[in-house]
């Protein structure tokens, strides 16, 4: 058995030390007007190529580019499409964390390929694979508001699923051998499942030769595991930190997909124990129809502070190597 | 029957009464001085003497808008959550955290046994009911919201300490109520956003009050009827306080199929928007209210503390929910007669 270490997405851009500050005083000197675009671009650059650094030296083999570019998960897709705006703050589910609202006032399209030329750069500063991550179809229909364009949710839903698919297919012919889609809203809304289906089937068929990994979280997926088993998709990554059920109903009810393992807890900043660890994998790992599977966060890593979140990413290398040394 | 226990507890409110969260704006300043003060620039009593000219100009404004419940405006609260965690044992401030944009905050860290240190707010309460004959609120933040607004490195569940907390707020309760305080208004916005923990927020709650003499106020926030509604009235207060300014949700349906049970607190305000509401469209809100519950039930206030608005922008809105609220009153009183 082999157990991949990846990061769910996001990473903290600052830490507490001076240092650790520049993305946070460029920003502000952006806003300002005393600093141009491209020097607050080049600290973007720098910053992406520090935290992937910083991930693969505390174990990840998979790492994402950390999302440092992006304002919140919602508007960063908003800003790169026709036909959406972007509205006031609204809280990220039970976080502290808020998003800019994306309103839709007509038809959606790209005015360009919205996340390759970050992929591309991560790649070129990486020493390992980098994970691309997008927001999904369904939970971007669902943190939009409906102005125009479109009759009814669904639609929207479609129209997303559209612009994403052309994501997919640009970040698969520029090398993404693994491209993870979030969809976080469906736990809220289990009604939608064959919607959720239908979406992500067109992301499906435009991926080419990549693996497609969907990611929830910000939930207990308990309730919904029988239908996110059923999803066109390659892999299907759970958060294992709002539900104490899951690993036993993955033991009773089996998996027919890889499985991405999310037990370490991103919204909190104590460190996992074996205690906590080693028994979710006892009943979830023999249950997987592969050799292999992902170990890695609940979610994006940027709701902790910086250091907590390396700490969290070093605690759970030694939790897998303590682990498959113990099994092996 | 919360009538009863107002009047029991000696308070005499006019029919409907007006009030507001909590927070009001800082002035200039005072905000300016508690940066100088964080970057050790200026004494601990230079800070002190700003925050209690603050509170003295918002306890006056509110006398003059013609409020009916009072509230310090928490002058010298930052965060509702850090404010307690960083003058209770057991926590410790964290590192830096993103909210949005280029923001960020130090979320607390449970590291050790919480435990109540002594009063943290009753001075502050004592001194501004000292400059007031209406009644002034005590004012704190739930164990929930502390639990779930801060890290958790100590208790093994999220229940355990949410339940430790209860223990430890509920002696800051006691303590304001000792002062005198007969209304304490207990906030709870982040309990709207997993339903599924409702019940021991409920627990929790009833470790804070459960035998205190005091008429009990719970603010939540937006979503609470979406989410949490009916259960919500398992929390033992006497009023829940939720936003009605933006949402365009059926009380009445809502009533109809589950009774509200408490006095209600209608958030009229948008206190997001620096547009200020007409007075017209403010008594449009409150007859929302009226028309669902009996008015001797019901209260009025934002939606939310006014701390995001300019002073000029609160008074402004203040001023308009007052007015309208005069209207309803008359309007209601001649109605009954």
């Amino acid at each position: 058995m082999k157990l991949i270490l990846t990061n769910a997405g996001s990473y903290p851009r600052i830490g507490d030390a001076p240092e650790l500050q520049r993305h946070r005083r460029a920003y502000a000197q952006w806003e300002r007007k005393e600093i141009g675009e491209a020097a607050f671009r080049k600290v973007e650059d720098e910053v992406t190529a520090e935290v992937i650094r910083e991930q693969i030296v505390a174990g990840v083999e998979l790492p994402t580019d950390g999302q440092i570019r992006w304002y919140d998960p919602y508007s960063h897709f908003a800003r790169g499409l026709e036909g959406v705006e972007v509205n006031g703050l609204l809280r990220l589910f039970d976080t502290n964390f808020y998003f800019r609202q994306p309103v839709v006032t007509g038809p959606i399209r790209r005015r360009r390929s919205i996340l390759v030329s970050e992929y591309e750069f991560a790649r070129t500063v990486s020493s390992r694979p980098v994970k691309p991550v997008l927001t999904g179809p369904y939970s971007l229909a669902r943190g939009s508001i409906l102005e125009g364009g479109y009759q009814s949710f669904t639609a929207l839903v479609f129209a997303y699923a559209e612009v994403a698919s052309e994501e997919v297919t640009d970040l698969a012919a520029a090398g993404a051998s693994v491209i993870q889609v979030d969809e976080p809203a469906i736990l809220g809304h289990p009604e939608d499942a064959a919607l959720l289906h239908e979406a992500l089937a067109l992301l499906s068929r435009a991926k080419g030769s990549a693996s497609l990994v969907l990611h929830v979280s910000f939930g207990d997926a308990a309730p919904l595991y029988a239908d996110l088993q059923g999803l066109p998709v390659d892999v299907l990554s759970l958060d294992f930190t709002y539900s104490s059920k899951l690993p036993r109903l993955i033991a009773e009810v089996g998996a027919f997909k890889p499985l991405g393992l999310g037990v370490i807890d991103g919204r909190n900043t104590r460190l996992e124990t074996p205690e906590t660890v080693f028994p979710v994998l006892d009943e979830v790992l023999p249950k997987l129809p592969t050799e292999w599977g992902y170990l890695g966060p609940s979610c994006g890593l940027e709701f902790l502070p910086r250091e907590r979140a390396r700490a969290k990413l070093e605690t759970m290398r030694r939790l897998r190597d303590a682990y498959l040394g113990g099994h092996a | 029957m919360s009538r009863e226990k107002l009047r029991a507890l000696g308070l005499t409110l006019p029919l409907l009464p007006t009030s507001t969260v909590g927070s009001f704006p800082k002035p200039p300043e005072l905000a300016e001085a508690r940066t100088r003060f964080a970057r050790n620039q200026i004494a601990l009593s230079e800070l002190e003497a700003l925050e209690k000219k603050a509170t003295e100009f918002w306890v006056r404004t509110q006398e003059e808008i013609g409020l009916d419940v009072l509230v310090d405006g928490e002058q010298y609260r930052g965060d509702m959550v850090a404010y307690f965690a960083e003058l209770m044992e057991g926590f410790q401030v964290g590192g830096l955290v993103r909210s949005y944009g280029n923001r960020y905050y130090h979320k607390p860290v449970i590291t050790g046994a919480v435990k109540w240190p002594g009063p943290l707010t009753v001075s502050w309460w004592k001194w501004t009911q000292g400059l007031t004959t209406k009644p002034v609120k005590g004012m704190v933040t739930g164990p929930y919201t502390t639990m779930d607004w801060s890290f958790n490195d100590y208790y093994p569940t999220r229940r355990a300490a949410c339940l430790a907390l209860a223990r430890e707020i509920r002696k800051e309760v006691e303590a304001l109520i000792g002062a005198g305080a007969k209304i304490v208004q207990i906030d709870e916005p982040a309990i709207s956003v997993r339903p599924e923990e409702l019940p021991f927020a409920i627990e929790a709650m009833h470790v804070v009050t459960d035998g205190l003499p005091a008429y009990f106020i719970t603010h939540a926030c937006y979503g609470a009827f979406e989410t949490i509604y009916p259960d919500m009235l398992g929390f033992p207060v006497d009023n829940l306080d939720l936003a009605i300014s933006n949402s365009a949700l059926d009380l009445l349906r809502i009533f109809e199929k589950d009774p509200f049970t408490k006095d209600l607190s209608l958030g009229v305000l948008d206190v997001h928007s620096h547009t200020i509401e007409q007075v017209g469209q403010v008594k449009e809100r409150v007859m929302r209210g009226v028309r669902v519950l009996p008015p001797d039930r019901l209260w009025v206030d934002p939606d939310c503390g006014l701390k995001t608005r300019t002073v000029e922008e609160a008074i402004e809105k203040m001023q308009a929910m007052v007015v309208a609220v005069r209207d309803v009153r008359q309007a209601v009183g001649n109605a009954g007669r």
